[in-house]
């Protein structure tokens, strides 16, 4: 029996009064021909107690990265989210409303939004930022459109935004399917042997609407060259980059090396991986892209008394007053996770993110060091400053490497076949706050045991 | 501290930048810092301007904050258009499990069995409530939903070489993102006006359909809560021309276990799990949209969907029960609309909801019905004991509404100079969230309440009792309110014409 139904057996004594006399009656309006005649093929309803039991057994059988050891990352990482965000956004006063329609009894969702802004504006570098889109990816996609609007009437390659042929499959699908309604080509930007951007190729990308590059890019590279973009595109050009916001806490903020966009994946602060969602999408502009881009913004205003106060603003550009001409159909975002990342930040304070940077590079810096050393293994980017992971060349398949690695408990990393044709053999390890130098040791050790096979494991 | 002109203490996040306080103590590095080299243009010159905070000052801040905002855990709840039901604790708690938190999309599909049986639970139980043959899991939200849809029916008139197909037919009444999401498609949005009860007009829609027509988009029941009965007519003519139809299924609540899209003639579907499933909206978010398709449609949806077979050899191992759960590429299909697997966490979510009504789905959504129909009832039955039943009348004429229903303030606004969002503000003061007001457009000085069927009916004549002394209040003192809440009526336009969109530090 369903628990959930307050009016539960006061059926009868409702309909009474309203003058009906079955539930049927309040679904007379449905024609006869498209009413469902059997009840719905499903199980029985469950208690608290079976749910919870079938949800353990469940979600127990799948291997949760902590209980082996892991090296995956490629976009999403696991850090430390401390206890209190996790006790505080259980207040239903913020986990049980909706959007703040009403301010004056929203204030708490408005303010906490605001200071949201602010901290994602402080760190990247720009004056404006959204309170979240879905995630880096559909933030990177609205990045481009939000570019061709802004640039494309003065642009001598209209419609046209450039990108980083090293963006990963995956975002590049989301940004194909964004983009293709409004008839926009995406071109590639080339990369060195060494990882880099091909700088002399971003030359081609003047004129164009906007610039799409990563910092850290996809292999974990910190591409110092990535300063010199905005000076080659100029200013009727976006530049656009996607950042890992935590290692913001030691890299340039690239809102000072001129990007005009920046995006990326909230979810190192405050949220737990989550299978990739519910996570959030970070977006912040500078002042010419304000009334062109997408998703809600909150601004400080005063009440009738003058006292201060929070609300919705430069709501003119979202589909509920724009509907077909909205920069985006953007309506429900990801506020609370957004949420758990201002806890997070506001927790770490400047110091304390530029601790946390240090522990994710120095992870990096000892991985690198102590998987070099193994003779079959070559690291191809070895030169290169890296953040969170880095590329391994294995002496064969790294899909094959894996096999070995899970046998032994460990999650090794990401097979980069999956991202680049023939690059067969090269694995992306990724370390973290919490990469153990242990863990690091044992990965080492179990990696040089499957280069010493004579044959494929699997 | 600061305080406002009330004496009331305000807490500022930023008024902390010049604080001393380390929210959490970290280990230290696995090597000295000084073995970090960075090249000399990438080094971060200045940190940001962050607040600094000890553990107790954060943890103060944000409860002071939840303690200005409104929640269904708060009270009543009524905005309709958004479902605020109760959330169950049980699914949060859910929700936190390592199974679901501390795994990875990437994990292969050996380390996500668990993860991978439920979503083809949520698949298949999607499918059998919306009458479709298939269904993906990844949109993250209502409008992301639609946008898949629509992207699914233009690649499938592609392939058919139907590319003169450049137009969606979108009623007046709908949701902004509906057009909105047709229009980030690239398609063109024809609007047709609906008739005075926010109906589908059968007429005007035969008057723009040809075979330039993609899709026709459209909510049932309508967004005034009414069942559009017309809706098998308007499918049979927009088909006739060759054309796909939508279901926005934003407003499930009415109709699950009694019709479905399917029944109805649709092609495709969104649901919006946060409102129909009840993951919790937390301020405008997270949510999940995924959505039903009819099978020429399959081959396109976004990658990955779920399927099953026996297992095999040792698959036993890592196996939930008999079955493989695997992830599988519909052939053409339209690639990817969120990078990852959607919102696992909020799927996760829906499915204890979902688990804990199975079949009796239905009585969850008969309760949404007999509450909304029972509101309605009352506020009239409590209007004329307090002799305030002129200030309104019904929305739309209709013997029964569904899961929500509107009613017009113009009365009180022509009589008295009361206006709708007078009548919000003063139900504010009574401890109440305000039903949606001025949506949709169709109905003037409108308001519009969905009771869901979490409520009591102690609750609803409560409510009923206190709408009708909000109308009893002089129009003077309702253009005042609200009085008792954090802040007074807030000056939308100050905000717009004096941007501050983030602390102004020193320039303060
Ligand atoms: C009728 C209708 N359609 C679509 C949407 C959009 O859904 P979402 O907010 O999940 O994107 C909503 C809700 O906000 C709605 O009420």
């Amino acid at each position: 029996m369903v628990d959930q139904l307050p009016n539960r057996g006061l059926e009868t004594e409702m309909l009474k009064e309203m003058g009906f006399s079955s539930i049927d009656d309040l679904f007379s309006d449905l024609p006869e021909h498209v009413r469902m005649s059997e009840p719905l093929p499903l199980p029985p309803p469950q208690s608290e107690e079976e749910i919870i039991a079938d949800a353990r057994r469940l979600l127990g059988a799948n291997l949760a990265m902590g209980e082996a050891v892991s090296f995956l990352g490629a976009g999403i990482y696991r850090n430390y989210v401390p206890a209190s965000v996790f006790q505080l956004i259980t207040r239903g006063e913020f986990l049980t409303s909706y959007t703040p329609y009403q301010p004056e009894v929203s204030q708490g969702m408005l303010q906490a939004m605001w200071e949201f802004q602010t901290l994602i504006s402080e760190l990247v570098g720009l004056p404006i930022a959204n309170l979240s889109l879905y995630d880096g990816s559909t933030a990177a996609a609205e990045a481009l459109t939000c570019a061709v609007r802004v640039h494309t009437r003065k642009a001598t390659q209209s419609n046209t935004v450039y990108i980083s042929e090293l963006v990963p499959p995956d975002r590049m699908s989301v940004m194909h399917n964004y983009c293709q309604g409004a008839g926009i080509t995406l071109k590639v930007l080339k990369h060195n042997a060494d990882g880099t951007l091909d700088i002399d190729s971003v030359h081609s990308a003047a004129g164009s609407c906007g610039v799409y590059v990563e910092q850290p890019n996809p292999l974990g590279i910190l591409d110092g060259g990535l300063t010199q973009i905005k000076e080659i595109i100029g200013k009727n050009t976006a530049l656009i980059v996607g950042v890992q916001p935590v290692s913001l806490g030691l890299v340039e903020a690239p809102g000072n090396y001129g990007a005009d966009i920046i995006v990326g994946e909230g979810q190192p602060f405050g949220s737990p991986p989550t299978g990739g969602g519910p996570i959030y999408g970070i977006f912040a502009c500078s002042k010419p892209y304000l009334r062109l881009m997408p998703g809600r913004i909150v601004g400080r205003s005063i009440d009738v008394d003058g006292k201060e106060a929070y609300c919705l603003t430069l709501s003119t550009r979202e589909q509920h007053i724009r509907r077909h001409r909205a920069t985006s159909n953007i309506c429900t975002n990801e506020t609370l996770i957004a949420l758990m990342g201002a806890m997070h930040m506001s927790l770490l304070g400047p110091e304390g993110l530029e601790h946390l940077a240090y522990r994710n590079m120095t992870a990096c810096v000892l991985a690198k060091q102590k998987l070099s050393e193994i003779n079959e293994i070559s690291v191809p980017h070895i030169s290169s400053a890296h953040f969170n992971e880095f590329v391994i060349e294995l002496p064969r398949s790294a899909a094959d490497c894996l096999k070995y690695l899970d046998s032994v408990g460990i999650i090794g990393g990401f097979d980069l076949n999956r991202w680049y044709e023939g690059r067969n053999n090269w694995l992306l390890v990724s370390v973290t706050d919490q990469t153990k130098a242990a863990e690091i040791e044992l990965l080492a050790a179990h990696l040089a045991v499957w280069c010493s096979m004579k044959e494929v494991f699997a | 501290m600061v305080f406002d002109e009330g004496g009331v203490c305000l807490s500022r996040l930023f008024d902390f930048a010049g604080g001393t306080g380390m929210g959490y103590s970290q280990p230290e590095p696995l090597l000295s810092k000084n073995k970090v080299t960075l090249p000399p243009n990438l080094m971060r010159k200045a940190l940001p301007r962050w607040p600094r905070l000890s553990e107790p000052e954060m943890v103060r801040h944000y409860t002071w904050l939840s303690r200005r905002n409104f929640g269904i855990d708060t009270g009543f709840y009524p905005l309709g258009s958004c479902t605020m039901k109760h959330n169950p604790r049980v699914n949060e708690v859910i929700a936190q499990l390592p199974g679901i938190a501390d795994i990875h999309p990437h994990q292969p599909e050996h380390h996500l069995q668990g993860l991978l049986s439920i979503y083809h639970e949520m698949q298949h139980m999607l499918a059998i409530c919306s009458g479709m043959d298939d269904v993906t899991l990844q949109p993250v939200a209502g409008a992301q939903g639609e946008f898949t849809a629509v992207r699914c029916v233009q690649e499938y008139f592609r392939k058919r070489g139907e590319t003169q197909r450049t137009k969606v037919i979108v009623p007046d009444s709908a949701h902004g993102t509906n057009p909105a999401s047709a229009a980030m498609a690239g398609y063109d949005i024809v609007e047709i006006p609906s008739l005075e009860n926010g109906r589908i007009d059968l007429e005007a829609l035969k008057a723009v359909v040809d075979d330039t027509v993609a899709l026709m988009m459209i909510t049932n029941p309508n967004t005034l809560g009414l069942f559009e009965t017309d809706v098998p007519e308007a499918s049979d003519i927009v088909h006739a021309a060759g054309g796909q139809m939508y279901y926005d299924g934003a407003n499930f609540n009415a109709i699950l276990g009694r019709t479905s899209p399917g029944l109805m003639g649709f092609d495709a579907v969104h649901f919006n799990l946060h409102k129909t499933f009840s993951q919790p909206h937390g301020g405008g978010g997270p949510g999940s949209g995924p959505i039903g398709v009819k099978s020429h449609l399959a081959e396109f949806l976004p990658s990955p969907v779920v399927k099953k077979r026996p297992i095999v050899g040792d698959e036993a191992k890592f196996a939930v029960d008999d079955m493989w759960y695997t992830w599988y590429e519909p052939e053409h299909t339209i690639g990817k609309v969120q990078q990852w697997h959607g919102n696992a966490g909020a799927i996760i979510r829906c499915w204890a909801y979902y688990r804990r009504y199975g079949y009796g789905l239905k009585d969850m959504s008969e309760h949404a019905v007999l509450n909304a129909n029972y509101l309605r009832h009352a506020l009239h039955r409590e209007a004329k004991k307090a002799d305030v039943s002129h200030m309104f009348v019904d929305g739309a004429e209709a013997e029964v509404a569904k899961h929500e229903f509107t009613i017009s303030l113009q009365p009180a606004k022509e009589a008295v100079g009361v206006s709708a969002m007078d009548v919000a503000k003063g139900l504010l003061d009574m401890g109440y969230m305000a039903p949606t007001v001025y949506f949709p457009l169709v109905v003037p000085e409108c308001m519009m309440f969905e009771p869901t069927e979490t409520e009591s009916r102690d609750t609803l004549d409560t409510f009923a009792k206190d709408f009708a002394q909000v109308l009893k209040v002089d129009p003077q003192t309702l253009h005042e309110a609200p009085i008792t809440t954090p802040v007074r009526r807030v000056d939308e336009v100050y905000a717009a014409r004096n941007l501050c969109l983030k602390h102004p530090f020193d320039e303060e």
